[in-house]
């Protein structure tokens, strides 16, 4: 019975107009954010080639993350080029910081597309679970029949949700197919890995969204009703809770701004400046004591920022949309934690090649900066799995209330 | 009969469901999102004048010449209107080691968000069975059996869909306003409330470009669940791909070199290479005026005092230090000078290019109404490119007086004392002349707001025009 009931429901998928033009949505939008942001990634890759460290040179650049084309996250910041100077760390960016547009608006990755465009797909597939076929009568019909509620409702969800997300497997396999013919892109057995782990989040994510419309679904007795409430929860769970979350945090953790930290640094540098020239011959005691001060700012700040990090975390959360940001930018190396992590190893890279600068800057003989990106298994037990865990513990708790709430509709 | 159709809308709309969800929505989230917002914008005031007051003392104890300038580096000092909108103030300074990228995973929400995304899919939910509902229902050929013209239906429609949603908005901006006035920390002048004006009207236009959409979209289909579908799908593209793409697309189109190469370049060339160049230079200048005084013998080895002495001590060999000194001098500026020459044109066709680039994007992303509303509000609001722009014309002005302050106290310094080191010598520069930040004129601020708000009107206008074609067309039955 349950497989009649998801064969039905498939059947009546396909030949609806909400199927087509779904799907013809996510199709376009998965294939142009896979090719648009695969060219980005080649044209990051070039420059990388330009301004890879010769041999010697202090200077610390990561290559392009290739699954930066799925998940952008923090890759502009993890891919600067960080210069080891006498008096510290010199960030220099890449391209996207000149074109101002690129601050307007979040990367159309396709974590992006998941997030925005395939969760109001699934909710367009949940909202009308119950209350559609109640409208048109034929609930009644089909419990007329010896099946059980639960039987019903699973053999629906699951019906939508084959609809949903086998067209949405298709379509990322095709996309992944033509990255595969991008040149100097190249995927390693790990790599595949992470990304099944970043699609098997992102079904998660969809799941989660269904279940949230069956539960509204089962909840209203008209379907209008039903779209309106779960479209202002949808803008809400994607768009608002997140963002705000950040912001919030922000009034509780009090975090220097990034502009104090710049000029604090000027100031001890021109202060050290000045005092070593009233104190002739302590040059070298005085850039000691400026590094030294400004490791302690350094730290500072770092402890405050993950402060900051770790509460609009835990805000964030109550939103899906960001749980999902979070598990697939760290599954994916583009994350808060690999970048924080990142940031650690320059400092002690810094600290490695400060020791062997030499004065002559036309030869300089730094060892090379080597990064090596956290494990996935590293990466689940640093808060990935918990992200993962909440997907789909949300799910499975929408899905249950949503039942409940069914088995107290009145049918006809 | 206009009147009638209106409010018969504005009174089905006020008791449905889908209305008392966006009023309690907004009701909530509009004076939440603003609390929270002129909270981070005391904060911001806060900072700044701790900031402010942080130069001031350092100027006080530790300036010289030779750092005085990164000391005194312009910044924006918060406007009061970032309780409101948020535009390109996010600061991320991924220039700096130093830095906060959690806004690149988590944009902030402010009011053009709220609008653009939160009240455009509003309008839709209000307006995609407008046509399709009644038509349903069966209620539209009854209304058009009464003497009534079709284009009078529709924009009865029209008004009553963007009645039911002004009001829950307006309503919901009067929270916000009320919070911004009772913050005493936030005080907004005239010119506030006149871009607050422009950009509600702003609003006003994006919001009719998606209640036509909607009207529009629902005349064309005959069920209402059709309907509300085909106006997701173009939302969902006009809001939200549209304007995400256009940077990228514009970025593979007009590629720019790369930052990062094209700055290690110039550091070099005004670094290292400068030192060679100023070293060789002022080698040579040194050269010919010791040969030129024999007086000077030896004094490139001679220590400040006995350089002193020997100034005190015989006036020809005063002279003909001056030349030296200055001829040194001079060597060093010419080598800037070339060496910043050679820099200029990297940076300038980098900077041409970076240009052509964002136009190009610009020009892309405003396809789409979402761009262009966020690129009004930013403009006017003081927090977008256009402000930028402002603030990079104010900081030149503000390091030329600088200069010519810097020339005119090292002037005097030399004066005091011809063989002070004019770099690293403690000074007294409280009388420098300050940065100070002056919002561009609204008046300025409007004209750039006329190009996205045309494109909005224009939009709208050719929604409204198509949906009244496609409704005299339709078969009402």
């Amino acid at each position: 019975m349950f497989r009649t009931i998801v064969r039905k429901e498939i059947a009546a998928n396909l030949l609806s107009y909400k199927f087509a033009i779904v799907i013809l949505l996510a199709s376009v939008l998965i294939s142009t954010s896979l090719f648009v942001m695969g060219r980005d990634y080649r044209s990051r890759l070039a420059d990388y080639q330009l301004i890879r460290p010769k041999p010697g040179e202090p200077i610390a650049v990561l290559p392009p993350h290739p699954l930066s084309v799925f998940a952008k996250g923090l890759e502009d910041a993890m891919t600067r080029s960080f210069e080891i100077e006498t008096i510290g760390i010199d960030a220099r960016t890449g391209r996207s910081s000149a074109n101002a547009v690129f601050a307007f608006f979040p990367a159309p990755d396709f974590v992006y597309v998941v997030k925005v465009v395939l969760s109001l797909v699934a909710l367009l597939f949940g909202f009308d679970l119950v209350s559609r076929e109640r409208e048109a009568g034929t609930l009644k019909l089909a419990l007329a029949n010896p099946v059980s509620r639960a039987t019903l409702l699973a053999g629906k969800w699951t019906g939508n949700f084959l609809s949903v997300a086998v067209p949405f497997l298709l379509v990322s396999g095709l996309g992944l197919a033509l990255l595969a013919l991008v040149p100097g892109f190249h995927w390693s057995g790990p790599m595949l890995g992470r990304l099944a782990l970043i699609l098997g989040a992102s079904l998660a994510y969809i799941a989660l969204f269904l279940s949230l419309g069956l539960f509204v679904s089962a909840m209203t007795r008209r379907s209008s009703t039903s779209l309106v409430v779960l479209l202002l929860l949808w803008a809400l769970f994607v768009f608002i809770l997140p963002n705000l979350g950040t912001l919030l945090a922000r009034q509780v953790v009090d975090l220097p701004s990034v502009k104090a930290m710049a000029e604090k640094r000027q100031q001890i540098w021109t202060r050290e400046v000045l005092l070593s020239i009233s104190e002739r011959g302590s040059r070298d005691a005085r850039i000691k004591a400026m590094n030294e001060e400004f490791d302690r700012l350094e730290e500072d700040y770092r402890l405050r920022f993950d402060r900051l990090v770790r509460l609009s975390k835990i805000l964030n959360r109550i939103s899906p949309a960001a749980a999902y940001v979070y598990a697939a930018t760290e599954v994916a190396g583009t994350g808060i934690g690999e970048e924080s992590r990142l940031k650690e190893e320059v400092i002690r890279y810094k600290n490695q090649a400060l020791a062997g600068l030499s004065r002559d800057r036309t030869a300089p003989s730094a060892p090379a900066f080597v990064y090596r990106y956290r494990t996935v298994g590293e990466v689940l037990a640093a808060g990935g799995l918990f992200d993962l865990a909440w997907l789909v513990v949300f799910a499975l708790a929408l899905f249950a209330a949503g039942f409940a709430a069914f088995l107290r509709t009145d049918v006809r | 009969m206009l009147g009638l159709i209106a409010l018969k809308e504005i009174r089905n709309h006020l008791l449905s469901f889908r209305f008392l969800a966006v009023f309690v929505l907004l009701l909530v989230f509009v004076p939440a999102t603003v609390l929270i917002l002129t909270n981070d914008a005391v904060r911001q005031q806060d900072d700044y004048s701790r900031r402010q007051a942080e130069i001031e003392s350092y100027l006080f104890r530790y300036a010289h010449f030779n750092r005085l300038g990164g000391v005194v580096q312009p910044s924006q000092p918060p406007v009061p209107f970032l309780a409101l909108v948020r535009g390109l103030t996010a600061d991320p300074n991924l220039g700096s080691f130093d830095d906060d990228p959690l806004p690149i995973m988590f944009p902030l929400v402010d009011l053009t968000f709220i609008v653009a995304v939160l009240l455009s899919l509003a309008a839709l939910i209000f307006s995609y069975d407008a046509v399709s509902g009644e038509r349903e229902d069966g209620t539209l050929k009854l209304i058009l059996t009464n003497g009534v013209r079709r284009a009078t239906v529709l924009f009865g429609k029209i008004l009553g869909g963007a009645a039911a949603l002004f009001l829950p908005f307006l309503t919901a901006m009067s929270a916000g306003l009320i919070v911004i006035l009772l913050n005493p920390r936030i005080a907004w002048r005239g010119s506030d409330w006149g871009a607050l004006a422009g950009i509600l009207a702003g609003a006003f236009v994006y919001l009719g470009v998606f209640v036509g959409l909607g009207i529009l979209v629902s005349s064309r289909h005959s069920s209402s669940s059709a309907s509300i579908l085909t106006s997701l799908f173009v939302w969902v593209l006009a809001v939200l791909v549209v304007p995400n793409l256009s940077p990228y697309v514009a970025s593979l189109l007009k590629p720019t070199p790369s930052t990062i190469s094209v700055g290690r370049e110039v550091a070099r060339l005004t670094d290292i290479e400068r030192d060679e160049l100023g070293r060789k230079l002022s080698a040579e200048r040194r050269a010919a005026v010791l040969r030129e005084n024999p007086v000077l013998e030896g004094v490139e080895r001679m220590g400040e005092g006995e350089i002193q002495a020997a100034i005190g001590r015989d006036p020809v060999f005063a002279k003909a230090y001056a030349i030296f000194r200055k001829e040194s001098e001079a060597a060093w500026t010419e080598a800037n000078r070339i060496q910043n020459a050679k820099a200029e044109v990297l940076r300038g066709d980098l900077r041409r290019r970076e240009e052509a680039q964002t136009k190009l994007a610009l020009a892309l992303s405003m396809a789409s109404p979402f761009a262009s509303f966020t690129y009004l509000a930013a403009d006017l609001s003081n927090t977008g490119m256009r402000n930028n722009l402002h603030f990079g014309r104010l900081s030149a002005a503000f390091w030329t007086s600088y200069g010519e302050y810097a020339r005119k106290k090292m002037g005097e310094m030399r004066a005091a004392n011809p063989t002070v080191d004019l770099w690293n010598t403690a000074v007294d520069v409280r009388d420098m002349p300050r940065f100070v930040y002056k919002e561009e004129a609204l008046a300025s601020r409007f004209k750039a707001a006329v190009v996205p708000f045309l494109l909005l009107a224009g939009l709208a206008l050719a929604v409204f025009v198509a949906s009244v074609l496609s409704f005299n067309r339709a078969d009402v039955r």
